[in-house]
C-alpha cells in the first residue's frame, strides 16, 4: 500500500486531509470517478512496478459499491483477505468474490469452485438475466493473458460489454462494467495493443516524484478519444484525492538583452491609416470597376457634356490619304 | 473474369443496336437519351449493371467506393471481382466512414450487401449508414463547406483583382464528374430507413454464429474465417452472382463489408502474438475470398487493424494478396496533431498499392502526398500542401516531412516537387 503524501507541491485547496471534511472529499474527487466510471465497457488500468494499480481498482470498486451496483470481483492474484482488507464491513458485505488464487485448478475439489475456471465465471456473467448495473472487476487480467488464450480472453470481454447494448431478455440489462487490471511490463505489446483496442477507457499509471499519475485515455465511440492526465493520491481509507502536479520548472525567460524588436516603429513612411483616410478609400470607385454610375455614362453620352475635340494641323509629309497609308514610300 | 464477360455481352448489343439503327435512321449516329439514376455516362448504351461502369482505359467493369474523390485516385473507381483493403487508422474513427460510404453507395445504386463483423450487429451497421446528398444540394454544401472554411480575410470581396473571385476555390484532385456513378453523403445524417428496407442485404455477425468460444482447431483456417468463406460462397451460389443459377432479372452486383478482419474479436492471434500458431490463417482466408470474388460479380472491403500486428511480414503478405490498398493514418495523439503544417486536416491517406488488372501498367496517379478531411459533414481528400521552404529558421520537423514526401514520388522529380500543384497554362 502506497504512503500518501499529505502535502502536494502547488495549489493548497486540493490537497485535504484525511480527517478533513468528507464533504470537501467528495466533491473534488467524485469528478475523476465519475468521468472514469461513466462511459461503461471495459475500463484497462494499465500500472507497472513502480506504480501499481490494485489500490485505484479497489476505490472504483468502492466507489461502484457505494453506488448501489452488484459488484463481482474476480481475484486471481492475491487472497481475498489481502483484497477485502481495508474496505469498511458494509462494502465488504456487497462485493460478491471468486476466489481464484487459493485453488485456481480446484484440486481441493470443494463444492463450492465455480466449473470452468474464471473463463467459465466470465461466460456465466454474461449470460446473467438480473436488471441493473454490474461491475465486473478482474483482479488480473495479466493473469488471464497468462492463462487463457488471448483471443478467447478479448472474445469472452467483448461479449461481457457488449450486453447492455442488445438485451436479448425481457428484462431490461443495466449498464455492465468490466474493470481489468493489466501489468504492462509483463506482456509484450501484442496483447496490450489487442486488448486496449477492445476497451472503452484505458488509464496508464506513471508519476514524477512521489506523485501518482493517471493518463486517462476515453474513447467514446464515434467520437475522437480525449487524453486527460489526473495527478491523484489514494488514501488509506480508498477514496481518491485530486492533486496538482509536481511544480513545473519555469520556462527558459526570453532573454533580456535583446527585446523583440517591433518592425513597424521608425518608418519614413505612414502604414497605418485613420479612419477618415480608410473610409476616403473605400469610397474610391477604381478604374476599372464597373459601376452602375458609369454605365449611364457611357450609354448616354450626356447632352450637357463636352466631347472631346481633336484637333489637328497637318504635317508638310503628311500624307492624308487614308485609303493607302504606304503610298508616301519612296521604293 | 467477370468484366470480360460484360464486355461480351456489351459489345453484341452495341452491334445489334447499330444494325437497328442503320434500318430506321440514314446514320448511326444516335442522340443519347434520358438516362435513368445508375447508369453510367460513358457514351455507349451498354445494357449495364446500375451502379456501375466501365473504366476508360480497359473497360474493366468499376463500381463506386462511396468517395469520387477516391474513385479518382484509384482510377475511376473499385473493379468489379478485386478487394479493397484499408487500413485503420489508430483509434479506428476514420475507417469505417470509408467502410459504410462503401455500404451506402451499394443501398444507393441498388446493390445487394453482405456485411460481416466480430464486433457490430450489421443491422446496427446499416442504420448508421451516412444520407446521401441529394444533387442540387450537394454542390450548395460543397461551396458552404469551402466558404467556411475560408479564412475571414479572403471573404472580402476583392475590388482591384475581381475577376480572380470567379477562379473556383477548392482545391481538389480532379474535376467533379456530373455522373451519377460516385454520390455524396452527408455523415451527419443518418440513412432514411425507407432506403434500408428497400434494399437486399445480408448479415454475418460471429458471436451469432459460433456459440461458444471454442479451442482453435490445428487445421489452415481459424474457425471464424471459414464459417464466412462459407457463408460467401453460399450467397453468392444461391443468388446467382457467379452465374451458376440463371438469373431472371437483372445481373446485379454483391458488395461484400468485412470489418476488422484479423483482430482478435475473429478468432484470430495474428495481433497478439508475433509468432502465432495459425500464422496463415489470414492471408489463406485472403487468398480464397479473391477466388470466390474473381469468379462472381461482387466487390470486398476490408478493414483491418494493420498497426496491431505484430509480425511485419504478415502486413507485406496481406498487402500483395489484396488488390487495392489504402492506407489511413490520423493525427490524433501524434506529434503531428501539434504540427502547424497539419492543422488543417485529421490525417494522411496513403494509396499503398492498385492493382494490375489485365495491364501492364496501373492507373497510379501522380499525387502521392495526400491528407484527408473530415468536414461537418463530407469527407474530403485533398493535395498536401507543404509551405515553400524559404527562411533560414524552418524547423527540422518540416524538412523531415519534405523528405517523406518525396520518398514516395517517381525518378527524376525534385525535393520540392512533392507537394506543389502543378502549374497549367
Amino acid at each position: 500500500m502506497n504512503a500518501p503524501p499529505l502535502s502536494p507541491g502547488g495549489g493548497g485547496q486540493w490537497a485535504l486531509t484525511p480527517s478533513g471534511g468528507a464533504r470537501g472529499e467528495t466533491g473534488h474527487k467524485s469528478e475523476m470517478l465519475d468521468s472514469l466510471l461513466g462511459l461503461g465497457g471495459l475500463m484497462l488500468l494499465r500500472d507497472s512496478v513502480e506504480w501499481e494499480g490494485r489500490s485505484l481498482l479497489k476505490a472504483l470498486i468502492k466507489k461502484c459499491a457505494l453506488s448501489g451496483g452488484q459488484v463481482h470481483i474476480l481475484g486471481c492474484e492475491v487472497s481475498e483477505e489481502e483484497f477485502r482488507e481495508g474496505f469498511d464491513s458494509d462494502i465488504n458485505n456487497r462485493l460478491v468474490y471468486r476466489d481464484f488464487f487459493r485453488d485456481p485448478l480446484n484440486w481441493s475439489k470443494t463444492g463450492e469452485a465455480l466449473p470452468g475456471g474464471p473463463l467459465g465465471a466470465l461466460t456465466a456473467m454474461c449470460k446473467r438475466t438480473d436488471p441493473g448495473p454490474v461491475t465486473i472487476a478482474v483482479d488480473s487480467l495479466s493473469w488471464l493473458l497468462l492463462h487463457l488464450p488471448c483471443t478467447t480472453l478479448c472474445q469472452t470481454l467483448h461479449a461481457l460489454s457488449r450486453q447492455d447494448s442488445c438485451p436479448g431478455d425481457s428484462f431490461p440489462v443495466g449498464q455492465v462494467r468490466v474493470l481489468g487490471l493489466l501489468h504492462e511490463e509483463l506482456h509484450s505489446p501484442g496483447p496490450v495493443g489487442a486488448l486496449s483496442s477492445l476497451a472503452q477507457t484505458e488509464v496508464t499509471l506513471g508519476g514524477t516524484m512521489g506523485q501518482a499519475s493517471a493518463h486517462i485515455l476515453c474513447r467514446r465511440p464515434r467520437q475522437r478519444p480525449t487524453h486527460q492526465t489526473q495527478w491523484f493520491c489514494i488514501l488509506p481509507d480508498f477514496s481518491l484525492d485530486l492533486q496538482e502536479g509536481p511544480p513545473v520548472e519555469s520556462q527558459a525567460h526570453p532573454d533580456p538583452h535583446t527585446p523583440p524588436v517591433d518592425p513597424m516603429t521608425h518608418l519614413t513612411f505612414n502604414l497605418h491609416l485613420s479612419k477618415k483616410e480608410r473610409e476616403a478609400r473605400d469610397n474610391l470607385t477604381l478604374p476599372f470597376q464597373f459601376s452602375s454610375e458609369k454605365q449611364q455614362a457611357l450609354l448616354r453620352p450626356g447632352l450637357g457634356q463636352a466631347t472631346s475635340h481633336i484637333f489637328y494641323e497637318p504635317d508638310a509629309y503628311d500624307d492624308l490619304d487614308q485609303e493607302d497609308p504606304d503610298d508616301d514610300l519612296d521604293i | 473474369m467477370a468484366a470480360a464477360a460484360t464486355c461480351g455481352t456489351g459489345a453484341g448489343s452495341t452491334a445489334s443496336m447499330a444494325s437497328e439503327a442503320s434500318k430506321s435512321n440514314v446514320t448511326s449516329f444516335q442522340r443519347r437519351g434520358p438516362r435513368a439514376s445508375g447508369t453510367d455516362s460513358g457514351g455507349t448504351r451498354l445494357v449495364s449493371i446500375a451502379g456501375t461502369r466501365p473504366s476508360v482505359r480497359n473497360g474493366q467493369l468499376l463500381v463506386s467506393t462511396g468517395l469520387p474523390a477516391l474513385d479518382q485516385l484509384l482510377g475511376g473507381g473499385l473493379a468489379v471481382g478485386t478487394v479493397l483493403l484499408i487500413e485503420e487508422d489508430k483509434y479506428n474513427i476514420y475507417s469505417p466512414l470509408l467502410f459504410k460510404y462503401f455500404l451506402a453507395e451499394g443501398i444507393i445504386s441498388g446493390h445487394t450487401l453482405l456485411i460481416a463483423s466480430a464486433k457490430e450487429d450489421p443491422a446496427d451497421i446499416l442504420q448508421e449508414l451516412p444520407a446521401p446528398l441529394l444533387d442540387d444540394n450537394c454542390k450548395k454544401e460543397l461551396d458552404k463547406d469551402v466558404y467556411n472554411h475560408k479564412t475571414p480575410e479572403s471573404n472580402v470581396k476583392m475590388k482591384i483583382a475581381w475577376r480572380y473571385q470567379l477562379s473556383p476555390k477548392m482545391e481538389q484532385i480532379g474535376p467533379v464528374s456530373p455522373s451519377r456513378f460516385g454520390h455524396y453523403y452527408d455523415a451527419s445524417k443518418r440513412i432514411p430507413q425507407e432506403l434500408i428496407e428497400a434494399s437486399k442485404w445480408h448479415g454475418f455477425f460471429l458471436p451469432e454464429k459460433i456459440s461458444s468460444p471454442l479451442k482453435v482447431e490445428p487445421c489452415s483456417l481459424t474457425h471464424g474465417y471459414l464459417k464466412l468463406l462459407q457463408f460467401i460462397q453460399n450467397i453468392i451460389y444461391e443468388e446467382g452472382f457467379d452465374g451458376s443459377n440463371p438469373q431472371k432479372k437483372q445481373k446485379n452486383i454483391l458488395r461484400i463489408g468485412i470489418q476488422n478482419l484479423g483482430s482478435p474479436l475473429w478468432g484470430d492471434d495474428v495481433c497478439c502474438t508475433e509468432t502465432c500458431d495459425n500464422s496463415h490463417s489470414l492471408t489463406k482466408f485472403l487468398y480464397l475470398l479473391r477466388g470466390l470474388l474473381r469468379t462472381s460479380l461482387s466487390a470486398c472491403i476490408i478493414t483491418m487493424p494493420t498497426h496491431l500486428i505484430q509480425n511485419k511480414a504478415i502486413i507485406a503478405r496481406v498487402t500483395n494478396l489484396s488488390d487495392t490498398v489504402v492506407g489511413l493514418e490520423s493525427f490524433i495523439g501524434s506529434e503531428r496533431e501539434t504540427n502547424p503544417l497539419y492543422k488543417d486536416y485529421h490525417g494522411l491517406i496513403h494509396i499503398r498499392q492498385i492493382p494490375r488488372l489485365n495491364n501492364l501498367i496501373c492507373d497510379e496517379s501522380d499525387v502521392k502526398d495526400l491528407a484527408f478531411k473530415l468536414k461537418r459533414k463530407l469527407f474530403t481528400i485533398e493535395r498536401l500542401h507543404l509551405p515553400p521552404d524559404l527562411s533560414d529558421t524552418v524547423s527540422r520537423s518540416s524538412k523531415q516531412d519534405l523528405a517523406e514526401s518525396a520518398k514516395r514520388l517517381g525518378p527524376g522529380c525534385g525535393m520540392m516537387a512533392g507537394g506543389k500543384k502543378h502549374l497549367d497554362f
